[in-house]
């Protein structure tokens, strides 16, 4: 009886193993003719402008019903990397390239053009208890290097103010460090979080935190700070006043072909439902109708 | 007394009853056969691994050529992005914090795992086994992206706010939930060992006059210490290679604690630092390299933690008079 | 030790041992029961008459006539407090005004250009129009009551431009005139006090119910329907009746929050009427009514998870753990069959064991990234699939993780097997072979399916391996195995680091985390059921 189980559960492995390669065999089969036109569009890239192709994704499948397209949302190096290696046609980026992805691209024969779809802010929040409001670039300079430790320093309540930064790898971190802390390292007891969700809740659950997060996430749960007395919106951030931004890009190999699939998406930030699309989301778009 | 000669034919079985080779050639081919296909598929987890070790390496050795390991195990400066050419690739503190993690994790999970599958095997009655084992099995089967929000979202508000600490994502959350998430490993593998330890052995242990908690502290533990090592080990493996979680709920302070038993602050592990800045660096940079080595490093530790158990084992084996 | 004493550390080890079990019961209730409550809320909740419109419209599900009868009954009570808000606003909050008049001028511009007039007409009408557009824009944003009127009259002097007769521009002057007449009545003074807590009421009301009808309909499905679950409609009519705003409490101390009732803020006005209004007619604008969203789990949703169900993460979820336990479960038991049976304890055998060991400590993510270099770069494309994520490979990925696992709970099991059963089965004149396969792996197979049961429950939730190798945060339906799928552990930590969505829609969160751990109960239920029944029988029952 037990013997009749176990060959029973063999015989259930053993299809599930000779189904799984019928299935391949299938798959094979149906990609024999090989298409005019790529009806497949793989998108990979940055978590942050991730939620942008994932919209501009459902409002192009009303237009083009028939082309599959696919979004990964793993990093930005993860998708300079696919579109090296010509895993994906159109890579998400919230950094321009570095020199050695650049390097790397030209020798496979890649040449990456940017397509600059959006812009976004870095606005340092706090916990809306908190009741300091406006710091100058120099004072935040000072917390994250360690130099102020205390919320009685900068006259708020007499609390130890917990530090909190994006992971070093991330465009929103590279973007701060690179107009606040300039050449100044973080303090080693800065704790780093992974993502802008998380930076969010961790100020909005922490009476002493400081943290900054993109223009998109600043709710009623935490407060924004003025930023030496610029508050950070759309027309400070379009006119330039509001030190800390970054644009967020789309890049393809070479200039993608007029007409094309590729460039119809890579183009889309110029309409005006882009446009709305991009607002929605929080970011700031290029156009303005 | 007739000498009996096996490979003779006799009246009643009409072939020999010990094959030589040459006889039964298929027979030995097939058993030589399978013999190598069962290595061969044995060979997969030394291949993996082999394959896995190699991987990393050559991912990690331009960072060893260029730079060497010396500033890497020397300090605990983890600036990898910084300007102007001042990276700094200092993995102390990364090391200590996994450690110090995995150490809490353990202290806290080991006692409760095993005591747990005392209970499951010894003390309660064969039905409450049969429904409570599932249970915690259950455990185990939540992703840890759920104790990841569990641990930012409720226990580290209720660290903040109870117990008056600065933050609440610290190496205790971190340990606290670790700890959680390997007691199901230890508690399942523990108690099937413990319950294969037979009858016999706590019989003539109470025919002796033991109480049960000596019975199974004196004879049955050490009797399935071979299984309970496994058990261990295997939480240990799970705790040691927990990406999300701590991720989400140590704090990610890349620095030594001061004092150094304080577990009340931020620390910052190897996974979580491989898992954090993978996605976004250029391939192929330093930086990508130096990840790499972190990953070399944590295999080294893993590897060091087995050895240790696996000496562990040996003099216990030794000890306890050799049952395997 | 007297009997006394010993007796006592009885009875201790036995109230260690009890309460070890119920903290661990206790960690378990408490962190899966919120999880699970909240992830049926995802399921069974108060739905409000824009689900069943999002239903109807996006899903093409429910009775067509009594959703629009229902929804007409609502837009009449709707359209009520729309117009109370319209009538205190105007002229306070031109933002709508605003947003009308670049429409005209994209839409005019859009006219003139598919008319085919001469390049000169065609720029003076270009120019005309930009003067238009950015001097209502400036009337409408003005504090200046004085300045207003002059931009305004301005645009009217062109009212009677032949050029722009049958044109869209009637358009601007309309909005001329209406601003016009409005600036009469309204004190300008009042803007810079009430402008802000307009823009936030219209924004709650807009969460509540959706957009004006007539209004041209908002980019992302998102932002397309009001409030379509009765908990999100009573927080957003909290933040509706209650404004918070944080006091400064003294130098040097946190703020504190004070919650002050908007009716007050508003009181004098003619706003003050809506928010009692509001708060009375709720239920009759919205119709809550118990739902039961069966499709949860066959539907496809809306990006960023925010409407629709989990179906496609199920179906990639199940793919991709099932293939995974098909590939490390034979390899497993063989390993472990051969490390008891064949194996002596010698240095390779040691070292086998170490291997597996290690495998059990690689992080999770190295596997990712090692999976995504050797199966999806290097293997796949050698054995003609095409390169990319396949469920195949992140099938491999975490088979290879769990396989440590299964390893070691078939290595114990397999070594708890009396050596009696195997020598009664040689003394019959079995082979070795046979041996394990008839005896051996039949009396350890509680102890495999064990090892089975905690490596199905990891291989599903598992995040960092298929990261790379076969998950993606959007796409279709897989029509192969060599394709990418949305799994149900990706598509929650997605909802995680991703945008704002998991804060506006935690149900969906908890649902997804609550269907993978339904999921993973079924499976391994199972599998329970099965161990249980052998067991018994193994133990002679």
């Amino acid at each position: 009886m037990i013997r009749k189980k176990v060959i029973g559960l063999l015989a259930a492995a053993v299809l599930v193993v000779v189904g799984s390669v019928a299935y391949l065999a299938q798959a094979q089969d149906a990609k024999a003719p090989a298409p005019a036109r790529p009806m497949t569009l793989q998108i990979e890239g940055s978590t942050t402008v991730g939620p942008i192709a994932d919209e501009f994704t459902e409002a192009f499948k009303k237009l083009h019903p028939d082309i599959t397209i696919t979004v990964k949302k793993t990093g930005s190096g993860d998708g300079a990397a696919a579109l090296i290696d010509g895993r994906c046609q159109i890579a998400t980026m919230s950094r321009f390239m570095k020199p050695d992805e650049f390097k790397k691209a030209v020798d496979k024969g890649v040449l990456p053009v940017a397509h600059a779809i959006a812009l976004d802010a870095v606005c340092v929040i706090v916990h809306p208890s908190n009741p300091v409001a406006n710091l100058s670039v120099q004072q935040v300079q000072d917390i994250y290097t360690g130099k102020i430790t205390n919320w009685k320093e900068l006259g708020g309540a007499d609390a130890p103010i917990v530090v909190i930064s994006r992971d070093t790898s991330s465009g929103t971190y590279e973007s701060f460090s690179h107009i606040v802390m300039g050449k100044e390292k973080m303090a080693q007891t800065v704790e780093y979080v992974n993502s802008n969700p998380q930076a969010h809740s961790r100020v909005a659950t922490t009476t002493g935190a400081i943290g900054y997060v993109g223009l998109g996430f600043v709710d009623d749960k935490v407060k924004a700070l003025t930023v030496n007395g610029v508050i950070p919106n759309k027309k400070t951030i379009t006119a330039g006043q509001y030190p800390i931004s970054r644009p967020l890009f789309l890049f393809t190999n070479g200039y993608p072909e007029l007409g094309s699939n590729v460039h119809a998406f890579c183009s889309f930030y110029l309409t005006e439902k882009g446009q709305e699309i991009i607002e929605a989301k929080g970011f700031i778009p290029m156009t303005s109708y | 007394m007739t000498k009996v000669d096996d490979n003779q034919a006799t009246a009643e079985f009409p072939r020999p009853l010990l094959l030589t080779p040459a006889q039964d050639w298929a027979g030995w081919l097939v058993r030589k056969a399978s013999r190598t296909a069962l290595l061969a598929i044995t060979a997969t987890s030394i291949l993996a691994v082999g394959l896995i070790l190699v991987f990393i390496v050559r991912e990690a050795w331009p960072f060893i050529r260029d730079r060497g390991l010396g500033d890497a195990l020397g300090s605990t400066q983890w600036y990898p992005q910084a300007a102007g050419g001042r990276e700094q690739f200092g993995m102390l503190a990364l090391v200590f914090g996994s450690l110090y993690v995995t150490a809490g994790a353990m202290v806290l999970a080991v006692p409760m795992g095993i005591l747990a599958a005392v209970v499951l095997s010894d003390i309660a009655p064969f039905s409450v086994r049969q429904a409570v084992k599932p249970v915690i099995e259950l455990l185990a089967a939540i992703p840890s992206v759920a104790y990841g929000f569990f641990a930012v979202l409720v226990l580290a508000p209720l660290l903040q706010d109870r117990l008056g600490l600065t933050t609440g994502t610290n190496a205790l959350n971190a340990s606290v939930m670790l700890a959680i998430m390997a007691i199901p490993t230890i508690v399942s593998v523990a108690e099937d060992s413990l319950w294969a330890v037979g009858r016999e052995l706590r019989e003539a242990s109470y025919a002796c006059g033991a109480t049960r908690a000596e019975t199974l502290v004196k004879v049955v533990i050490p009797a399935a210490h071979n299984g309970i090592f496994a058990a261990v080990i295997l939480g240990m493996m799970r705790a040691i290679g927990e990406t999300m979680l701590v991720w989400m709920a140590s704090g990610n302070a890349c620095r030594i604690p001061s004092p150094w038993w304080n577990l009340t602050q931020s620390v910052r592990t190897m996974t979580a630092t491989i898992a954090g800045e993978m996605g976004e660096t250029p391939k192929g940079s330093v930086h990508y390299s130096a990840l790499f080595v972190v990953g070399l490093m944590l295999l080294v530790v893993s590897m060091g933690a087995n050895l240790v158990t696996e000496v562990l084992l040996l003099r216990a084996r030794r000890s306890s008079g050799g049952r395997a | 030790m007297s009997i006394a004493v010993r007796q006592w550390l009885n009875r201790l080890f036995t109230i260690a041992a009890l309460l070890s079990v119920v903290f661990i019961v206790a960690a378990l209730v408490g962190i899966l029961l919120p999880m699970v409550w909240r992830g049926g809320g995802a399921v069974v909740f108060r739905g409000t008459v824009e689900f069943r419109k999002m239903q109807l419209e996006q899903f093409g599900r429910g009775d067509t006539k009594a959703v629009r009868a229902e929804w007409e009954q609502a837009a009449r009570l709707r359209q009520r407090a729309w117009d109370i808000l319209d009538r205190f606003a105007a002229g306070l909050d031109t933002s709508d005004l605003q947003i009308k008049v670049r429409r005209i001028h994209r839409d005019l511009g859009d006219q003139l250009a598919n008319r085919d007039l001469p390049r000169q007409e065609l720029a003076h009408l270009r120019a005309l129009s930009r003067q238009f557009r950015d001097d209502l824009l400036a009337a409408l944003e003005s504090g200046d009551k004085a300045q207003a009127l002059a931009r305004l009259q301005s645009v009217l002097d062109h009212a009677d431009d032949p050029l722009l007769a049958d044109t869209l521009a009637a358009g601007y002057f309309e909005v001329a005139r209406r601003y016009e007449k409005t600036l009469v009545t309204v004190d300008l003074s009042r803007r810079a006090e009430y402008a802000q807590g307009i823009g936030e009421i219209r924004a709650i009301l807009q969460n509540l119910l959706g957009p004006r009808p007539g209004e041209r309909l908002p980019a992302i499905v998102m932002e397309q329907y009001g409030a379509t679950r009765w908990d999100h409609a009573a927080q957003h009519l909290n933040r509706l009746l209650w404004a918070e705003r944080w006091a400064p409490a003294g130098p040097g101390q946190p703020l504190r929050r004070v919650q002050v009732p908007r009716e007050q803020q508003f009181a004098g006005t003619e706003l003050a009427e809506l928010f009692p209004f509001v708060r009375d007619n709720i239920r009759e604008m919205l119709r809550p009514r118990w739902t039961v969203y069966w499709h949860y789990f066959t539907d496809d949703s809306t990006p960023g998870h925010y409407f629709g169900g989990v179906g496609p993460e199920i179906l990639g979820t199940l793919l991709v753990t099932v293939l995974a336990i098909a590939f490390a479960l034979p390899i497993g038991v063989i390993t472990a069959g051969y490390l008891v049976e064949c194996a002596a304890d010698t240095l390779p055998t040691r070292m086998l064991r170490m291997a597996v060991n290690t495998l059990a400590g690689v992080p999770s993510i190295v596997f990712g990234l090692f999976g995504l270099a050797f199966f999806v770069i290097y293997l796949l494309p050698k054995l003609g699939l095409p390169e990319g994520s396949s469920i195949v490979a992140g099938a491999l990925t975490l088979g290879l993780l769990v396989l440590p696992v299964v390893i070691r709970a078939s290595e114990e099991a397999i070594r708890a097997v009396p050596q009696a059963y195997r020598e009664a089965a040689l003394s019959l004149g079995a082979s070795r072979f046979r041996c394990f396969i008839t005896v051996t792996l039949p009396a350890a197979l509680p102890g495999v399916l064990t090892g089975l049961i905690l490596s199905m429950s990891r291989a599903a939730g598992e995040t960092a391996p298929i990261l790379f190798t076969a998950a993606v945060a959007m796409g279709p339906i897989p029509s192969s195995l060599a394709q990418p799928t949305r799994t149900l552990a990706y598509s929650s930590y997605d909802m995680a680091v991703g945008d704002k969505m998991a804060a506006m829609a935690p149900h969906n969160q908890f649902g997804m985390v609550a269907t993978l751990i339904a999921i993973v109960l079924l499976l391994n239920a199972a599998a329970i059921v099965l161990r249980g029944r052998i067991s018994k029988r193994l133990r002679g029952q």
